[in-house]
């Protein structure tokens, strides 16, 4: 287990580096100047000059990408500030360390995913089981025909028609917003409430679809009908054998989406204006502010990374034929 | 594009791209707006946006505090204000775009300022100073008087020397976003400047005695004035000056002060109890708390402006305009017209004509006369999602604009093709080619269909040559580039003809990325630009400018586009929420929250 986890860390350790030079290259192989966007209307070539020399991108880009790598471990001096170790650069567009914006942002972002992925796994794999169960009956088609509803759903389009029914012309809940958990949870929840339930609403549909079609092929397998024959209960078979064996596809999926979410769900938060690490990525686009941007990346392709060690992990639990080694 | 970010750079990379289109098009660069909406005739205004020609010097009375009450105004609340973006910058010296001013208002007083008249006038008048300044040598020398009783936040008087130090760090290595007309104009001829903080001082910038400030500009500016009015010259107190962090939390002279500032997020401010009303002419100043928030869409905060709930009836924008989806829904219902704001900014937009690449006058005038302006703004979003026809170079907005229509486009918007083939035919280029560069964007893909079709209708061979949002001004701002025709805006930094046509048509300023993007360069004008930059009285020289604007687009370097409109919404909760001519936006000056 412990070689299993050491070797996984040091792969994601290596892909994170390599994720980041990609997209620091990538950054500059684009033929524009972030510093032409600070400077203003009527920029002279000096205060060009002045602006480049102030955001660092006056120095050769290997020479600033070793200097990007150094400061996350040594922190580092810039013209507007300076940036404690662990330093992932500085923001010359919100003016702060970019370590400091995403630890603003991410329990925003971490509050979204968490309470949205108790929804859609709760009801995803729940519908998901019980349309298995009643498979070819009446249950079976609305939980399908549904969930393809909702695998056809997009946020923009959701998120915005149940703000406008549910919030602006109803009331029946609040706008969204983010509160602090520790200061007071039933406001967190409350203000929550809406994206968790519209982020599930798509979610859900593909689990539902995902458990059901695992779940159906599980209860053709050869073990679960010996145990069948052994004389088990039908519940005894579906939940013991069946419903485990079905879920490694789905906690690969689970932890996949995890990643992703926490890496920043943008559309649901730029929807309805959350403060999150997605919204915070989409700003770093648009204000082509490089060092956010590498922040963000790398954020989101840890999530991903950490998620994928996670799921690997729990495999060996769920399914004892799964050895770490 | 619910969670693209898992596979990392290259797809970081792409989305990029794509994403700075979008800000490309919200900040208007390239052609902005999002169409009009489809399958409705774009919407009409109730009435006329107005045109603002009339400005003003005002005099010492007229620089005297309180500002003119709102009828039906009371003090108290908290004004609510959602915007898409929080402001780039707060510390004045950083302060260029009309979005971040509108703020700063709240907070930063400059020594001018203008004062809008309720028929929508503007006077300039003093805002630190009592009175707009004053020149006795033709704009060379610049003299202000600043009034009693004006403090900063902790109460202590603003004095002359303040003003000199807010001056002088305009030359700081820290502060290169503003604009550079201090630079520029206040620096001796050969010398180097870089800010006050190595104890180096400015002989050009005299604080004469405690209330007395002088400039002594290296050459003459007769509107210098205008443009000390400019938030990019607000104060900064020498003895709470932090430098590189004073743009997080700059120290007030104005109504209000920051309470909490989080990036991104939001702005709270309260009153300054050191603020006197009696020392300012323009600010009312009615509620006690402003609460702003950033991250609200266009399309979020017309929902949230029609639905009218709860704190919401409380809330304004500075920014946000209504949202192309809704614009029908707000134009067809009079009580939601109630509650908009509309006006023209003073930004306009137009098509630069290469004139290094096209040299032949006729056939410039033939691209005016057969461009189809009528098709091409209604892709852009129509009147008031876009703009009025513009058909000058200065806007309405600019003091002496005239309006006049050389080309005849107010009567065939939708393009003479017949004429053009004329001025063709004289010019002896019955079919040239032009390579017209656009920003490739949704809208601007359709635009250029357009533009090519009314363009060929008239003989000419169009070549589009699609542009990556990303470096559009890179490559239409070198002075040798490939192309005849691309798009093009300005706004006034302050509403005078210098600011509206020198830096972009006087010749003697083409260069890499400036923005004579035209080219133009003939001598006549170059000297007409000298001697209506020479004029004292604001009238004459307004005159002499509009007879610049004309003699520029006789020689049709451009062909004018739109001036840009702003159509917004606001709270039910609120009144006195007015349209600021000199931003383009909604103002803060008047709001107050109805009892």
């Amino acid at each position: 287990m412990y070689r299993f986890l050491i070797r996984r860390i040091l792969g994601a350790v290596v892909i994170l580096l390599i994720i980041s030079a990609v997209t620091f290259f990538l950054f500059f192989a684009i033929p524009r100047d972030p510093a032409r966007l600070a400077c203003g209307k009527l920029c002279t070539p000096e205060s060009l000059e002045i602006v480049r020399h102030n955001m660092g991108i006056d120095e050769p880009v290997f020479l600033q990408y070793w200097h990007w790598l150094t400061a996350i471990f040594t922190g580092r001096d810039f013209t507007y500030g300076h940036c404690d170790a662990p330093c992932l650069g500085y923001s010359f567009v919100n003016q702060e360390p970019i370590f400091n914006a995403i630890v603003d942002r991410f329990p925003t972002t971490l509050s979204l995913t968490i309470g949205a992925a108790v929804v859609f796994l709760f009801f995803g794999v729940g519908a998901g089981m019980v349309a298995a169960a009643r498979q070819g009956r009446a249950l079976d088609k609305i939980a399908s025909s549904a969930s393809l509803l909702g695998a056809s759903m997009q946020i923009y389009f959701v998120g915005v028609l149940a703000t406008w029914i549910l919030v602006d012309q109803t009331q029946i809940l609040q706008r969204p917003t983010y509160h602090d958990f520790t200061a007071n949870p039933v406001a967190w929840a409350s203000g929550l409430l809406l994206p968790w339930l519209v982020l599930s609403i798509i979610f859900t549909a593909n689990y539902t679809r995902m458990t059901r079609s695992s779940m159906v092929e599980q209860l053709s397998e050869d073990y679960v009908r010996t145990a069948r024959a052994k004389g088990m209960s039908t519940r005894t078979v579906f939940l013991r054998f069946a419903w485990r064996g079905s879920m490694g596809p789905i906690v690969t999926i689970f932890g996949v989406d995890l990643g992703v979410l926490l890496g920043g769900a943008i559309i649901t938060e730029q929807t309805f204006s959350l403060h999150g690490i997605g919204e915070l990525s989409i700003k770093a686009v648009e204000n082509q502010d490089l060092p956010m941007l590498l922040g963000v990346v790398l954020v989101s392709a840890t999530a991903i990374v950490l998620f994928n060690i996670v799921v690997d992990a729990v495999y060996a639990f769920i399914d004892p034929r799964v050895r770490l080694n | 594009m619910t969670s693209p970010r898992k596979r990392a750079a290259a797809t970081v990379a792409l989305f990029a791209a794509g994403a700075l289109a979008l800000s490309a098009c919200a900040s208007g660069g390239g052609g902005g707006g999002a169409a009009a909406p489809s399958g409705a005739a774009a919407p009409t205004p109730t009435q006329d946006t107005q045109a603002v020609s009339k400005i003003t010097v005002g005099t010492a009375q007229d620089s005297t505090g309180p500002a003119a009450p709102e009828p039906g105004a009371t003090k108290g609340g908290t004004v609510n204000m959602i915007d898409r973006d929080d402001f780039s910058h707060l510390d004045p010296a950083r302060v260029y775009l009309n979005y971040n001013s509108s703020a700063s208002k709240l907070f930063t007083r400059q020594l001018t300022e203008f004062k809008t008249a309720p028929d929508g006038s503007l006077k300039l008048v003093g805002d630190l100073a009592t009175d707009p300044g004053s020149t006795d040598d033709n704009g060379k020398t610049w003299k202000f008087v600043l009034k009693d009783g004006i403090k900063w936040q902790d109460g202590s008087a603003i004095t002359s020397a303040d003003v000199k130090h807010s001056f002088e760090r305009l030359f700081a290595s820290f502060t290169p976003e503003g604009p550079p007309y201090a630079e520029q104009w206040l620096l001796p001829e050969g010398e180097k400047y870089t800010g006050p903080y190595e104890g180096k001082h400015l002989d050009t910038i005299e604080a004469v005695d405690d209330k007395t400030i002088v400039f002594h500009l290296n050459s003459a500016h007769t509107d210098f004035n205008f443009t000390v009015a400019m938030t990019g010259f607000g104060i900064v107190p020498e003895k709470h000056d932090t430098k590189e962090k004073y743009d997080k939390m700059p120290y007030s002279s104005g109504p209000y002060k920051i309470v909490s500032h989080v990036t991104d997020k939001s702005l709270d401010l309260e009153r300054n109890e050191f603020w006197d009303p009696a020392t300012d002419p323009i600010r009312n100043a009615y509620p006690d708390k402003w609460h702003m928030e950033f991250g609200v869409q266009s399309l979020q905060s017309t929902d949230r402006f029609i639905a009218d709930n709860g704190t919401d009836k409380n809330t304004m924008t500075f920014h946000n305009p209504v949202a192309p989806e809704r614009l029908q829904q707000v134009v067809n219902d009079p009580e939601l017209m109630k509650r908009t704001v509309r006006g023209l900014t003073p930004f306009t937009t137009f098509f630069n004509i290469n004139t290094s690449r096209i040299k032949d006058v006729k056939v410039r005038q033939a691209i005016i006369k057969a461009f189809p302006m009528q098709q091409e703004r209604q892709l852009q979003g129509g009147e008031i999602g876009y703009g009025k026809y513009a058909t000058t170079i200065m806007s309405p907005t600019v003091l002496g604009y005239e309006p006049f229509d050389l080309y005849g486009k107010l009567a065939k918007p939708q393009g003479d093709p017949e004429a053009a083939k004329q001025l063709l035919t004289e010019a002896g280029q019955p079919n040239p080619t032009i390579v017209y560069a656009y920003n490739q964007t949704p809208v601007q893909e359709k635009v250029a269909v357009a533009i090519k079709t009314g363009l060929e209708k008239a003989g000419f061979k169009v070549v589009t040559k699609p542009l990556n949002s990303t470096t559009y001004y890179d490559a239409i701002g070198h002075v040798d580039n490939p192309y005849d025709l691309y798009w093009g805006g300005w706004a006034a930094d302050w509403p005078t003809g210098y600011t509206a046509l020198a830096p972009t048509y006087d010749g003697r300023q083409i260069a890499d990325q400036a923005p004579n993007y035209s080219h133009l360069n003939v001598p006549e004008i170059n000297d007409a630009i000298d001697k209506a930059a020479a004029i004292t009285d604001p009238v004459e020289a307004g005159k002499a400018w509009a007879a610049v604007d004309r003699q520029i687009m006789e020689q049709a370097p451009i062909v004018p586009e739109a001036y840009q409109t702003y159509f917004g919404l606001y709270g039910s909760g609120l009144g006195g929420v007015k349209f600021d001519i000199v931003t383009g936006e909604q103002s803060p000056t008047d709001v107050y929250v109805k009892q």
